[in-house]
């Protein structure tokens, strides 16, 4: 049923429950792979204007559910898809995206939503090679309302509107804990030591080689 | 999701409200099977009844059809991104305007319902399990009426009344340049789809040839036939998950 695909390139993932972390982390792997030579890009969230169209729209009128939201993200990943992080596979390169799956599946579960649901939706992703974790900050305080920051941030400010009361501690808590689960494979940390170990590890994976296959919603039918 | 004590709560609230429950009817058919005539005839019919009626249309959420709007005009969507945006649209207008409706009595008649999506992206190649599994959870109207025709039919009716436009038309998928020529081709897609759906959804066919009164006739019958798919067999989750948010228990 599902497209074989195979990359050369590689994609690295970077996920945390603070939109500033993942931007802050996104450029010090950027920055340390372009000393050493390697050309890399960034895949950042909201790439398609959808998010900031909708709270434009949505002024004054904020009813919107988490599942809605999700939704936007998995149709604001298929534009980073599309136009950002598959162009970069195919021809070879690295490619960080910041965030990408992991963000939304724990958010959305913080929320409320089937950590399965949002998964299948967002199985139209090819997987990370390396996933990267940050040591979060500021773990009891709860995210700050802003439409530009992040996908966490803008959830919170649309649900938060939505419903006239905060979301819970217990949502980042959730959130955080889920994305330290490794799922059996390695998560790297957006340390300064980390990144140098995050610059190896890419380096020496040769690059040019094909990756493993992803998995997409197609059927085979034409 | 809600807690165990809250959970019994919000099921004997839907069943509670089972039987003052507005009726929820989707239309479905390929472009110019005459579904929109025929829900406005029967909006117009169950008012006269003193029901109290809203209509739902396609694509039609306020927040999302500026979006697609402007995306669809500049062609820019994929197969996925397309889908996505009306999965969107779809569930937002579940949450704010059809279960609001059913739910205070009023019966609602959706032009085109999730089936239209499902046959749509189908015929596009996307995979059918993936899409129920993006709509999910799924609110099942009480009734689904087919209005059915050939994709030749369709084709012919369609060319009468105006070219279709570049996603209508299925370009995107069939990279045929004349609209008309191109629409052929996919509409005989969608129309495979629908009716291989049509089966496994149970959908009551109307045949879309019949003069518009005696289609007319047979969706009054249908209507005033039609039983209640009980929200706890059949939908429970959405609207478990609808109720919960929009704080009707006070949470």
């Amino acid at each position: 049923m599902a497209d074989q695909v195979t990359y050369p390139g590689r994609l690295i993932a970077v996920d945390s429950s603070r939109g500033k972390d993942t931007d802050t982390a996104a450029d010090a792997i950027v920055e340390r792979m372009r000393e050493a030579g390697v050309e890399c890009a960034i895949s950042r969230w909201d790439a398609s204007g959808l998010f900031g169209e909708l709270a434009a729209t949505a002024r004054g009128d904020r009813n919107i559910s988490m599942r809605t939201l999700a939704l936007v993200y998995a149709s604001d990943l298929a534009f980073r898809l599309r136009w950002e992080i598959r162009p970069v596979l195919e021809a070879g390169g690295v490619i960080v995206a910041a965030p990408y799956i992991e963000t939304a599946i724990a958010f959305g579960a913080g929320c409320g939503l089937s950590e399965q649901w949002t998964r299948q939706l967002l199985r139209l992703a090819p997987p990370a090679d390396l996933r990267v974790g940050i040591d979060e900050r500021k773990v009891n305080q709860p995210w700050k309302r802003r439409a530009d920051r992040g996908f966490p941030e803008y959830c919170a400010m649309m649900l938060e509107a939505s419903a006239r009361r905060k979301l819970s501690k217990g949502a980042r808590h959730e959130m955080m804990r889920l994305l330290g689960k490794a799922r059996g494979r390695k998560i790297y940390r957006a340390s300064p030591e980390g990144v140098e170990v995050i610059a190896t590890a890419i380096i020496d994976s040769r690059l040019g080689e094909s990756r493993r296959s992803a998995s997409r919603p197609r059927s085979g039918r034409k | 999701m809600p807690r165990p004590n809250n959970a019994r709560k919000v099921r004997k609230l839907i069943a509670e409200r089972e039987k003052s429950r507005g009726l929820l009817i989707a239309f479905e058919g390929p472009d110019g099977s005459g579904k929109t005539t025929q829900r406005k005839l029967l909006k117009r019919w169950l008012e006269s009844q003193d029901h109290e009626v809203v209509s739902t249309r396609w694509a039609s959420s306020a927040l999302v059809k500026p979006m697609l709007k402007v995306r669809k005009k500049i062609r820019t969507l994929s197969v996925e991104e397309y889908s996505l945006l009306h999965a969107v649209d779809f569930r937002h207008r579940v949450e704010t305007s059809i279960l609001p409706a059913l739910w205070s009595g009023k019966t609602v008649l959706a032009d085109r319902y999730l089936f239209t999506a499902l046959a749509r992206d189908a015929a596009r190649g996307l995979d059918l399990d993936w899409l129920l599994h993006t709509y999910s959870p799924l609110l099942w109207p009480d009734l689904v009426i087919y209005f059915s025709m050939t994709a030749e039919d369709s084709r012919r009716r369609i060319a009468s009344t105006h070219a279709p436009k570049f996603y209508e038309a299925g370009q995107d998928v069939t990279g045929i340049e004349d609209p008309l020529a191109s629409y052929g081709r996919f509409i005989d897609r969608v129309v495979t789809e629908y009716n291989n759906l049509s089966v496994v959804f149970q959908f009551v066919t109307v045949d879309a040839g019949e003069a518009v009164y005696r289609q007319h006739t047979r969706v009054r019958e249908l209507v005033e036939k039609a039983e209640r798919r009980p929200w706890l067999t059949f939908s429970e989750e959405a609207v478990q998950e609808w109720l919960i948010k929009s704080h009707t228990l006070g949470a």
